[in-house]
C-alpha cells in the first residue's frame, strides 16, 4: 500500500512540474514582452507631449490605451493560467483514473 | 507524521478528481480559423506602420483611407470571432467562479484577453484615422499608435496560441 501510493505521488509530481515548468517558462516570456513594452510606450507618450507631437486630446486616448493594455495584461495572464489549470487538471484526473483501472 | 500529511493531501486530490467527474474544460477552444487571420492581418497592420513610418500629412490621407478600413474591418471581425465561442460550462469552473467572487475578482466569462485586445486595436486604427484625416500624424504620435497595436497584438495572439493545447 505504501510503495503504491508512493508511486502514485511520484506520478502526480512528474505530471504537475512537467506542464508547470513548460508554462511558467512561456508565460514568463510574456510577462517581460509586455512589462518592456508597456514602460517603453509610457516614455514615448511623455516625449512625444514634452515635444509637441502628441496633443491634448491624443494624451488622454494612449492615457487611456495604457491602462486597457495594463488590465489586459493581468487578464492575458488570468486566462493562460485557466488554460494551464485545465491541462494540469485533466493530465491528474486521468492519471488517478488509470491507477483505479478507470477509462476516462 | 510527514508521509501521513502527504498521505491525506493525496487522498483529498482523489477525492476532489472522484467526485467532481472527469475531464474540464475551463478555457474556451482553440480556433485555427481566429490564429491564421490575426496572423494575416497583424502583417498587414505591420507593413501599413512602415509605410507611414516618419509620420503622415492630411492632404494625402485619401490613398491611406482603403488600408484603415479593411484595418478595422478584419479587428472587428476578429473580436466578433474570439466572443462567438461559447463559455466552458462545468462544475469545476462553477467552483472557480465562486473562488472568485469570494475574492472579489471577476468571474471567468466570454470576455477572453483577446477579444478585448482585438477591440482595443481596432479602436486604436479608427482614432489613428481620425487623427490622419484633421492635421495629419506626428512621428512619436505614429510610434504610439503602432506601440499600443503592438501590445495588444502580443496579448492576442499570446493567448490564442495558449489555447492550443
Amino acid at each position: 500500500m505504501a510503495e503504491d501510493v508512493t508511486t502514485i505521488i511520484t506520478g502526480i509530481k512528474d505530471i504537475a512540474s512537467g506542464i508547470l515548468e513548460k508554462d511558467i517558462s512561456a508565460v514568463r516570456g510574456f510577462s517581460e514582452r509586455q512589462v518592456e513594452a508597456i514602460a517603453k510606450q509610457t516614455v514615448l507618450i511623455q516625449k512625444g507631449v514634452a515635444g509637441g507631437d502628441i496633443d491634448e486630446e491624443l494624451r488622454e486616448f494612449f492615457l487611456d490605451g495604457l491602462e486597457a493594455m495594463a488590465h489586459n495584461f493581468v487578464n492575458t495572464l488570468k486566462g493562460i493560467l485557466m488554460v494551464t489549470l485545465e491541462k494540469l487538471w485533466n493530465a491528474l484526473v486521468n492519471f488517478l483514473y488509470k491507477a483505479v483501472g478507470v477509462v476516462v | 507524521m510527514k508521509p501521513l500529511k502527504l498521505y491525506f493531501s493525496f487522498l483529498a486530490l482523489f477525492a476532489i478528481a472522484l467526485f467532481t467527474g472527469c475531464e474540464a474544460t475551463l478555457a474556451p477552444a482553440y480556433d485555427q480559423a481566429i490564429v491564421t487571420k490575426v496572423t494575416a492581418s497583424s502583417d498587414l497592420a505591420m507593413r501599413f506602420f512602415a509605410e507611414v513610418d516618419g509620420g503622415t500629412e492630411s492632404e494625402s490621407f485619401a490613398a491611406r483611407e482603403p488600408v484603415y478600413n479593411i484595418l478595422i474591418g478584419a479587428f472587428e471581425s476578429l473580436k466578433l470571432q474570439a466572443k462567438a465561442r461559447p463559455v466552458p460550462k462545468n462544475v469545476a469552473l462553477d467552483k472557480i467562479n465562486e473562488m472568485l467572487a469570494a475574492k472579489g475578482s471577476n468571474a471567468i466569462t466570454g470576455d477572453y484577453p483577446s477579444a478585448f485586445a482585438f477591440e482595443k486595436i481596432a479602436e486604436t486604427f479608427k482614432k489613428m484615422k481620425e487623427t490622419d484625416k484633421q492635421n495629419g500624424i506626428r512621428p512619436l504620435a505614429l510610434q504610439a499608435f503602432k506601440g499600443q497595436v503592438e501590445i495588444f497584438l502580443d496579448q492576442a495572439i499570446t493567448y490564442e496560441s495558449f489555447l492550443k493545447r
